[in-house]
């Protein structure tokens, strides 16, 4: 047997191993991602960071395009380890990420952060799919090399320019169950120097699904459920001579969406309803040479956010960040690269729950080493230093090792260490009566230990990639929001201690069988988070798993292509998710599967894509937060038009 | 090629393990520690209901019932009786010619069970975010509502009949026949500066308000001694807009008679109980406080500090004496009840479920 077959037949073991446990509880598998296909419009710019010994995966444009009319939140929580707590379709969505809350998830749209500076979290259904061409995750301490506190990852949505000649239009309509409509106009236009891409959606839906109401004992109609969303995006790239890049970037999106009840409070009139507006822009310039390559961007966000709840709460939020990012990297001596990088962020906030407008000013210095020692081992150092107001925090380091043994196998094994700090929030700091100016920025320390195996049969039929990565965080000081002792009012404190554990698997197999296309794709992430320290001695949450962060999740996806038809079938196991520190109540499990099909008829220049999608496809009753009630089986219909002329030289 | 089958095949027979979890609704389950597996019959006429108001948002209100004679206790019990949930804050309970009316804050409703089986009779709907139920016969009570309105309620058919309109927040109620005296906070989401807190007088017979008394920033407390004087708890409001106060008033000439202000603006005292007697005044402040009627300020010390704990709810056992206190931890675990006797001696510490805000009791003798 070659060295090839011994690894396939570790994979396959390991597979083995997982499928009994899954028999059990829960279970099983992994991670992964698509790198087989990359863009081919990519531009190879040393500015992202290598991060060697870290953990990088990219879900892919092709994948994306299947799902013009999804959100966030959908995309990640069918084919990643990320899991998605939701609150029903187009409410809040939440991610954890290796164990740790939504805040320690940073989402970035092309580098700018999109988490809010209040809150510091995302609402991930408030991303449409369609703004953007991939998807960057980046896994615990590798996020440094972007920024401080993402203590679980970075997610990364970008758009990328594509540099032929051509014109390109999409547009796609799509209709589903409940009232659902999705529009989406994709525009692309340029040449090798200049290039535009307009993208604009529009999304509503009434949501009014049927649903058993346990607590009226029959099956109701969702009330107050119906939402709207709606963005554009435009972008310009203009390159010249091959070294200078400079883009603009404006995205604007705008939500307005009624919260349906729990279902214990169904039909009894509550009126709850959020509308959002956000407005993005980004210039950005780049410098781009053998030896030497310059990224500087500045990015201004504007965010107006107003949530109502009957007589009474009707309260304003609005934040603007202005965002300045500026990078170098020296790639002149052997085997050595070094990325030295400024970013300067002030954040203004005006808030009906602040005293006042409150500002910060957030400035970051850091550096990045990448050293090869030999041809098989790589090393990165990333170190940062945040200064957040006039308060230096301790320095962020983070050191990761990555080592090929064999020449001709592409396997690796990695190992980082690192430490992070996290600051509180605006809303930490300065909520009207509790905020708490004194808190300490959390403090995290990880150590993740990984392997990574891909390869290639000769013929290019067959593929396969697959990674185990294991890791150990601890929390220190996590901010936690607790009643004050004699009143009703909550205050945020240092209070809690998190460890978290956990391994992810993942393998991605292509297969090109008598012209058939096959695709297995499958993400498991066992993950043990638990609280470490009481806050008090009758506190009963030591040891136990922390609420809404379920052990095992499973998603996997196999899909078949021939003859431009295409099916993928998709599962995702979530396991049970407690609803109590002290794990007494939970959430059980559940399995639910998707379908998608359809099929691509090209005429010259002109695509027609027919798809249809059915979710839920057992029709599972099924709640994912304690009483928040999610559709059953729902179709969605798309058609899709495409006109691609690459001009004629 | 062919010897890369079997990773596919392990796909499909993953696939075969998940769909065989079967089809069961996922909802959200409970593990009751040291409930009884089978409830006796009649089982819920002697003892003592807590009330577990649940996460606000979460659906998750609950009563535990411990039982008198054995000292058992049950968690969920409406539940497991009526197998559906309470609801989403469960604010207080009340007992009434044999049945328990449970009153459910976020859900716009109050449950009617009987008392013996806790078994649903009524469920009903139509309030404003409803606070607390006060008898005035056996046939018309008050609901007070954080919204808008006083809820006329008909004991009879257990329906709505009419509403006094009030502005805003109105909270607990004393009835001094034919008047009852609801404490009045003022609009909810208004700052305490811009709210105006008093008592309102009710002429019951009429339901009209016949006169209002001016009190200290949220009045959230309400008893009546063996003096027939009502006292009065304000907290100061939420934002410690104030110091708190405790006001006594003459019901006869609706004359504020005396107030003692607390010391400190800093602190929201809450739950303000009286024993049998009526000659001793509880509340919480932190720990537990205890007050002789006749005492002439706030007492200075507690008669049990909360040392760590999240003292939450507070009543005194009406034949026992025995003070019952409720600890809601950090709101998102299971709470703790402790009994005191009147010396503050701790008698007995159970565990109840998510966030006991009260307590109801039926009427005979604790053991």
């Amino acid at each position: 047997m070659s060295k090839n077959n011994h690894f396939l037949l570790l994979i396959f073991v390991i597979q083995v191993i997982c499928v009994p446990l899954g028999a059990g509880l829960s279970v099983n598998a992994q991670n992964l991602k698509d790198t087989l296909r990359l863009p081919e419009f990519e531009v190879k710019s040393g500015f992202i960071s290598d991060n060697q010994g870290f953990k990088r995966e990219k879900l892919d444009s092709v994948l994306l395009l299947k799902h013009l009319d999804a959100d966030l939140s959908e995309i990640l929580s069918r084919n990643s380890v990320i899991f998605i707590k939701s609150y029903g379709n187009g409410t809040l969505a939440t991610p954890s990420f290796r164990g740790t809350t939504a805040q320690h998830t940073q989402v970035e749209w092309n580098g700018i952060n999109l988490n809010s500076p209040m809150l510091g979290q995302m609402d991930l259904s408030q991303i449409p799919v369609s703004q953007f061409d991939e998807i960057e995750i980046l896994y615990g301490a590798a996020g440094i090399s972007r920024t401080g506190g993402a203590f679980g990852g970075v997610i990364n949505l970008a758009t990328n320019p594509d540099w032929n000649e051509r014109i390109k239009v999409t547009l796609a309509q799509s209709l589903g169950s409940f009232d659902t409509y999705s529009t989406n106009f994709n525009l692309m236009a340029g040449n090798k120097n200049i290039q535009s891409r307009t993208k604009a959606n529009f999304t509503s839906s009434l949501n009014d699904f049927l649903y058993y109401n346990d607590y009226l004992g029959t099956k109701v109609r969702q009330e107050n459920a119906s939402c709207l969303q709606t963005g554009i995006t435009q972008e310009v790239f203009w390159k010249i001579k091959d070294k200078h890049i400079i883009s603009g970037r404006l995205w604007y999106n705008y939500s307005d969406r009624n919260l349906p009840p729990t279902a214990t409070d169904y039909g009894q009139g509550h009126i709850e309803k959020q509308k959002e507006k956000a407005l993005r822009a980004v210039l950005e310039y780049k410098y781009v040479e053998r030896k030497f390559n310059i990224m500087a961007k500045s990015c201004l966000v504007d965010q107006y956010m107003n949530y109502y709840l009957d007589t009474t709460i009707n309260t304003t939020h609005k934040y603007c960040s202005w965002i300045n990012r500026i990078r170098f990297s020296y790639l002149g001596i052997r085997n050595l690269t070094i990325k030295p990088g400024i970013d300067f962020t002030r954040d203004w906030v005006n808030s009906d729950s602040y005293d006042g407008i409150k500002t910060r000013n957030t400035t970051s210095i850091l550096a990045e080493i990448n050293y090869d020692i030999g041809k098989k081992i790589k090393t990165s150092l990333v170190i940062r230093e945040d200064v957040i107001d006039d308060k230096f925090l301790p320095v962020i380091p983070a050191l990761g090792l990555e080592y090929a043994p064999l020449y001709d196998v592409d396997w690796k094994l990695t190992i980082n260490l690192a430490r992070n700090y996290r600051y509180p929030t605006l809303n930490d700091l300065y909520w009207s009566l509790t905020g708490n100016p004194d808190l300490k920025p959390e403090t995290n320390y990880s150590v993740e230990v990984g392997t990574w195996y891909h390869w290639l049969s000769g013929n290019r039929k067959f593929f396969i990639e697959s990674s185990l990565t294991g890791y150990y965080s601890w929390i220190y000081d996590m901010i936690t929001w607790q009643p004050i002792e004699g009143s009703n009012l909550w205050e945020p404190e240092n209070i809690d201690e998190i460890l978290a554990r956990g391994l992810e698997l993942g393998l991605n197999l292509k297969y090109d069988l008598w012209g058939f296309d096959l695709n297995w794709l499958t993400n498991y992430s066992f993950c043990k988070s638990t609280y470490e320290k009481a806050s008090s001695e009758y506190d009963n949450k030591i040891g136990k798993q922390l609420i809404y962060v379920p052990v095992n999740n499973l998603n996997s996806t196999i899909s078949v292509e021939r003859w431009r038809f295409f099916l993928k079938y998709n599962f995702c196991y979530t396991s049970a998710r407690y609803t109590g520190k002290d794990n007494l109540s939970m959430m059980p499990g559940y399995t639910l599967s998707n379908i998608l099909a359809g099929k691509n008829i090209s005429m010259r220049n002109f695509m027609l894509s027919l798809q249809v999608e059915i979710n839920n496809l057992f029709n599972l009753d099924y709640q994912s937060v304690a009483n928040r009630p999610m559709p059953g089986i729902n179709y969605y219909f798309t058609v899709k038009l495409s006109f691609d002329n690459p001009f004629k030289k | 090629m062919r010897k890369y089958f079997p990773l596919f095949g392990t796909f499909l027979f993953l696939s075969l393990i998940f769909f065989s979890c079967g089809k069961q609704a996922i909802r959200e389950i409970t593990v009751d520690p040291g409930s009884p597996d089978t409830i006796p019959t009649d089982y819920y006429q002697h003892g003592i209901f807590v009330i577990n108001e649940g996460n606000y948002n979460w659906g998750n209100a609950s009563i535990s019932f411990v039982d008198y004679n054995t000292g058992a206790i049950t968690q969920n019990v409406f539940d497991k009786e009526n197998g559906r949930d309470l609801g989403d804050v469960a604010q207080c309970m009340k007992i009434f010619n044999g049945k328990g009316y449970i009153v459910v804050n976020n859900s716009n409703r109050i449950e009617v069970v009987d008392i013996k089986t806790f078994k649903s009779i009524k469920t009903i709907t139509g309030f404003y975010s409803p606070r607390n139920i006060s008898f005035i016969n056996s046939s018309k009570a008050y609901v007070t509502n954080l919204q808008s309105n006083i809820s006329i309620l008909d004991l009879r058919s257990n329906e709505i009949t009419g509403s006094i309109p009030v502005e805003g927040w109105t909270e607990n109620q004393v009835l001094y026949d034919p008047y009852m005296f609801v404490t009045a906070i003022g609009e909810y989401r208004e700052p305490s500066f811009r709210r105006n807190p008093m008592i309102l007088v009710i002429d019951t017979r009429t339901d009209l308000i016949i006169d209002t008394i001016p009190t200290g920033k949220e009045p959230i407390g309400l008893i009546m001694d063996n003096q027939h004087k009502l006292w009065v708890l304000c907290s100061g409001g939420y934002d410690y807009f104030e110091a708190p106060s405790l006001i006594r008033i003459d019901p006869g000439n609706r004359k504020i008679e005396e107030v003692f202000t607390f010391s400190t603006t800093q602190t929201v005292p809450s739950r303000l109980s009286i024993n049998t007697s009526g000659d001793t005044l509880y509340f919480l402040n932190g720990g537990i406080y205890q007050m002789p009627i006749c005492e002439r300020g706030i007492p200075i010390h507690p008669l049990v500090n909360a040392n760590g704990r999240l003292f939450y709810g507070l009543s005194v056992h009406p034949s026992s004496g025995f003070i019952f206190v409720s600890d809601a931890l950090d709101y998102v675990q299971n709470g703790m009840v402790y009994q005191y006797n009147t010396s503050g001696t701790l008698i007995r510490q159970f565990s109840v479920g998510r966030i006991p805000g009260s307590f109801c009791f039926t009427t005979d003798s604790l053991r």
